[in-house]
């Protein structure tokens, strides 16, 4: 590399800023082994011009920069929605009486990904979204399970997993009993089982 | 139903397909007879193409009246998908209820061997490792007479590809013998890469891969898959990785004996300035014409795959990413999303960025080579080709219905019944060991439960990550922990053990079920 | 006089091209010197260095099917709309109605090649040890190329609005919802609550960004169009062109010292 000469640089540049051009016609000689002359009975630059400098400036790259980062922030905010055109969270699937027990319904899979299933006496909506990365399982009616074809994860009747990748049971969704007598169920409100809210009086409905 | 359905259309191709396979061996007999003089071996490939001239014969019959070309034999695909023993039934030897017939007999006696082999490799994998510094060299050097002359590291191969080839003839092929099977052959390629790239071996092993496709495109299920618009890059991609892992393997042979030799590389020897143009300038030219040709034929030949309407409710049965990511979705049957899906492939690209900053090695720049920087170039190799193309094989061709395993030749049969009973460590350790079940209290999520439950697996990763690296460095990584320095170090060996991580979960999935190590779906976390 | 000499001589001929065509040595230096297209090149090179069994030709290999795509792409948008309404339609329509039905073909199976010849080109970057010093940071900008052509592969899958595109976005795309702190069925997105509202949920996680809605629908056709035709290549593009300076200014191709 340029080692030998990079010293040489150094110093001829250092004086060069300090004493103007007094050293600066002679920049490939050797450092001056003099100190760097006396500084000439120069007047003391304006404490103003000081003050312009490091406060007045300092505050506005503050606020620019401030604002430039809010800008930014924005912009991540702008990337996310605040209106959508979604369908409806809850929808009414007809009355408690209509259901055998041990069937599971695929009457709202395709419009509102909810499979209800009654187990004995009890109802719960069942969400057709696989836990694994969220494609749709099949009923399999022979096999009594919910099979996944993404990645093969395997779910019980109930919504448990116990095969494939699936890191936790499918979720269900709130089900209710609604003022005409038929069930009710709110996608909005989600309940999960390795949280222990499938207990809860809201996650099913009893016959 | 199986192979009865070589329509005329299927034969003719096959035909184009064996005529230019045989046209390709004429010519590279020609090259030998003329170019290289080699009489012997041009003699060999007129005999390959008149085989292949046979193929070509044989589906081309059908156009005057004769009956079919052949087909690949039941037994065959039944060996290949199911293993021997329903190989053995489909060529007429079924196991009798007794437990004592032929079938039984030969598929013990293959099994047997197996484990006699494991045993065997494990035996001298001991002497010749382990117990080397204690009975001295008389089982390393003095046996390699009784080894024809093979060192330690190459008999070691050897045993792991007996293995791997009686456990496909067992099994049939599976993920856990695929997988064997092509690290077997990686590791051959690199162990006895001067045999490997000899023009004349490749060119057989070329030949060995085309007949095994001219053969297999016989058979009903596999021509569907490989049938498949998207598929056709995936044969691309096999073929030109295979030529182009060949090439510079060859080119770093030769190197590597002339740098013995104390000549220069290759590279270095027309070392002349020419001219851009013409010389670059035209390669170019030739090159976009080229690539143009290709390109335009593909897309007259082959229309661009348009199935049905999306519908956000109707998933497919499999689904399938993108073919390039397949590893990635590989990956995905093996670690939780947020590992396979966002930590990983981030460590991926970052690994593949600081690989300048991290290799100190200065050989190997602009010159091809394998014994200066063996260790980057099998571990990158390891990382593109298993870790990623035939990962990428595995997913396409391999991966069925309900993402469930299927043989090359196995019809995707949606309800093939697999049981996944995988099972985490910590049930492992406390219930099926130690008889203890952890349990939060009702209706409440208890972090001190949590912890204790997944203790044993914290402290396996913990030790993975932390008490590997320093080891290593200790031992067989200590000449790289002192020229490296810290931060070069811990990076390398970091993203090494990431590296491995997915092998060895597979493997801990395949052999015990293995679902996590750690898992705490109360938080989304597994791993 | 002939026809070739009397362009040859004309006063438009003279203003593009500034000296007589490149059939001698001091022409052939000039040439590449004065043609905007050639100047990317040196003037001279080492023989080796442009060697088939070398280069392979892959990285321009690469460059050249990002052409052809961004032809071809520029071509499909006229007639394609991005809507759930008429993406499928346009699809089978370019395929069918349209003159030259085969500009899909080429662009989708341009991507599929240009996905591979990047691979063989970081491959043969790798083998030939070319990503060592002084040509590390030309190395990374490559991967970050690399990357964006995955990314602009995987964007282009959503757009025929077929089964495979959208099971496949939503597959890879379902990855984003599990992001550790930033999606909402990441590791830590539980933590970042406050007063007992969750910050990040499926409302509100990297996937929503990603997707602008909750599920893949007619927000994500639209952001992945904008990603594919736009956004990404002009990234790439930009990538590119210091991707080529700088294996000049790295010292060419590589070769052995």
């Amino acid at each position: 590399m340029s080692e030998p000469t990079k010293p040489a640089e150094t110093t001829a540049a250092s004086p060069a800023g300090t004493a103007g051009t007094a050293t600066a016609a002679a920049p490939s000689a050797t450092p001056p082994a003099v100190p760097p002359p006396a500084k000439p009975p120069v007047k003391k630059p304006g404490a103003d011009r000081r003050f312009f400098l490091f406060t007045w400036m300092g505050i506005a790259w503050t606020t620019f920069c401030a604002s430039m980062a809010a800008m930014a922030l924005g912009t991540v905010r702008f990337m996310f929605p605040n209106v959508l055109a979604e369908p409806p969270s809850s929808f009414k699937a007809g009355v408690p009486g209509g259901y055998e027990p041990g069937q599971v319904v695929e009457r709202y899979k395709q419009e509102q990904g909810v499979w209800l299933v009654r187990e004995g006496n009890t109802i719960f909506a069942l969400s057709t979204i696989c836990t694994h990365l969220g494609c749709t399982p099949n009923w399999l009616e022979n096999e009594q399970k919910f099979k996944c074809p993404c990645h093969g994860s395997g779910f019980y009747k109930n919504g448990i997993n116990f095969e494939g990748p699936a890191p936790r049971p499918l979720e269900r969704f709130k089900i209710s009993i609604a003022d005409d007598g038929q069930l009710l169920v709110d996608k909005s409100k989600k309940f999960q089982h390795e949280l222990g809210e499938w207990g809860s009086p809201d996650a099913s409905v009893q016959v | 139903m199986h192979g009865a359905d070589l329509n005329p259309q299927v034969q003719n191709g096959l035909a184009w397909y064996y005529l230019v396979v045989m046209l390709a061996n004429v010519g590279f007999g020609w090259y030998q007879l003329k170019v290289n003089q080699s009489r012997k071996w041009a003699y060999f490939w007129f005999a390959v193409s008149g085989l292949f001239l046979l193929h070509v014969l044989m589906y081309v019959m059908h156009n005057f009246g004769s009956d079919q070309g052949r087909f690949l034999p039941y037994w065959v695909r039944d060996l290949s998908d199911y293993g021997l023993s329903r190989g053995l039934t489909s060529m007429g030897l079924p196991p009798a209820p007794g437990n004592l017939s032929l079938n039984d007999i030969i598929t013990r006696s293959v099994e047997f061997l197996m484990y006699l082999c494991l045993g065997l490799w494990i035996c001298d994998a001991l002497f010749s490792y382990v117990l080397r510094v204690r009975i001295g060299a008389m089982f390393t050097e003095d046996t390699r007479e009784l080894f024809c002359g093979m060192g330690a590291g190459e008999r070691m191969v050897l045993w792991w590809i007996i293995i791997s080839v009686l456990m496909v003839i067992l099994y049939g092929t599976g993920a856990v013998t695929y997988f064997m099977l092509a690290n077997a052959v990686f590791a051959a390629v690199l162990v006895w890469r001067k045999l490997f790239t000899e023009p004349n071996v490749a060119w057989l092993v070329m030949n060995l891969m085309l007949l095994f496709g001219g053969w297999s495109m016989t058979d009903p299920d596999f021509r569907h898959i490989i049938g498949k618009p998207d598929n056709v890059p995936i044969v691309f991609l096999v073929f030109t990785v295979a030529y182009f892992t060949w090439l510079p393997l060859r080119r770093a042979v030769i190197n590597d004996e002339r740098m013995e030799r104390g000549e220069p590389p290759l590279e270095k020897i027309e070392d002349e300035k020419v001219l851009v143009w013409p010389d670059l300038v035209y390669t170019e030219l030739i090159c976009m014409v080229v690539v143009t040709v290709i390109l335009v034929v593909w897309a007259v030949a082959l229309p661009a795959p348009l199935e049905q309407p999306a519908s956000s409710t109707k998933t497919p049965n499999p689904s399938k990413a993108p073919w390039y990511f397949l590893g990635l979705q590989e990956m995905l049957v093996y670690y939780d999303p947020w590992l396979a899906g966002v930590v990983f492939p981030t460590l991926i690209i970052l690994g593949l960025m600081a690989m300048p900053y991290i290799d100190f090695n200065q050989k190997g720049n602009g010159y091809y080579t394998f014994k200066e920087r063996a260790f980057s170039i099998i571990s990158f190799l390891f990382g593109f080709v298993i870790l990623w193309v035939v990962l990428i094989f595995l997913g396409t061709f391999l991966r069925g219905p309900n993402w469930n395993f299927y043989g090359l030749y196995e019809e995707w049969d949606p309800h093939k019944l697999v049981p996944l009973n995988n099972v985490n460590l910590s049930d492992y350790f406390w219930i099926r060991w130690l008889g203890i079940l952890w349990e939060h209290p009702t209706g409440s999520v208890s972090l001190w439960v949590i912890f204790m439950r997944e203790l044993p697996g914290i402290l396996l990763i913990l030790a993975f990550f932390f008490v590997l690296p320093p080891l290593l460095a200790k031992t067989i990584m200590r000449s790289f922990f002192l020229r490296m320095g810290f931060i070069r170090y811990i990076t390398l060996v970091m993203l090494l053990l990431l590296m491995a991580s997915l092998p060895i979960k597979m493997l801990l999935r395949w052999t015990i079920d293995l679902k996590y190590i750690v898992a705490i779906p109360e938080f989304f976390f597994h791993i | 006089m002939p026809l070739g000499d009397y362009v040859r001589n004309s006063q438009i001929w003279k203003s593009i091209f500034r000296h007589p065509a490149p059939k001698d040595r001091r022409n052939r230096v000039v040439v590449m010197l004065t043609n905007f297209f050639l100047h990317l090149h040196p003037v001279s090179i080492r023989k080796q260095g442009i060697a088939l069994s070398y280069t392979w030709c892959m990285g321009g290999i690469t460059f050249f099917l990002f052409l052809v795509e961004t032809v071809t792409g520029v071509l499909l948008m006229f007639y394609y709309r991005p809507t759930l309404e008429h993406a499928y339609n346009d699809i089978i329509s370019l395929g069918q109605v349209t003159t030259l039905g085969v500009l899909r073909e080429l662009h989708r199976w341009g991507a599929h090649a240009m996905v591979i010849a990047i691979w063989l080109h970081m491959y043969r970057v790798f083998l030939t040890g070319s990503y060592k010093p002084p040509r590390e940071f030309n190395w990374t900008i490559g991967v970050i190329l690399l990357v964006l052509t995955l990314l602009l592969s995987f964007t282009g899958y959503l757009l025929p609005w077929d089964q495979l595109a959208i099971w496949a976005i939503t597959v890879g795309s379902n990855m984003a919802r599990a992001t550790p702190l930033l999606g909402h069925e990441g590791p830590g997105a539980k933590l970042l609550n406050v007063g007992g509202v969750d910050l990040i949920h499926s409302g509100s996680d990297a996937r929503f960004a990603l997707l602008g809605q909750r599920f893949v629908g007619e927000m994500t056709l639209l952001r992945f169009y904008v990603l594919h035709c736009v956004a990404l290549p002009l990234a790439a593009a930009l990538l590119i062109a210091i991707h080529f300076w700088r294996i000049r200014k790295d010292g060419g191709i590589s070769g052995p010292l």
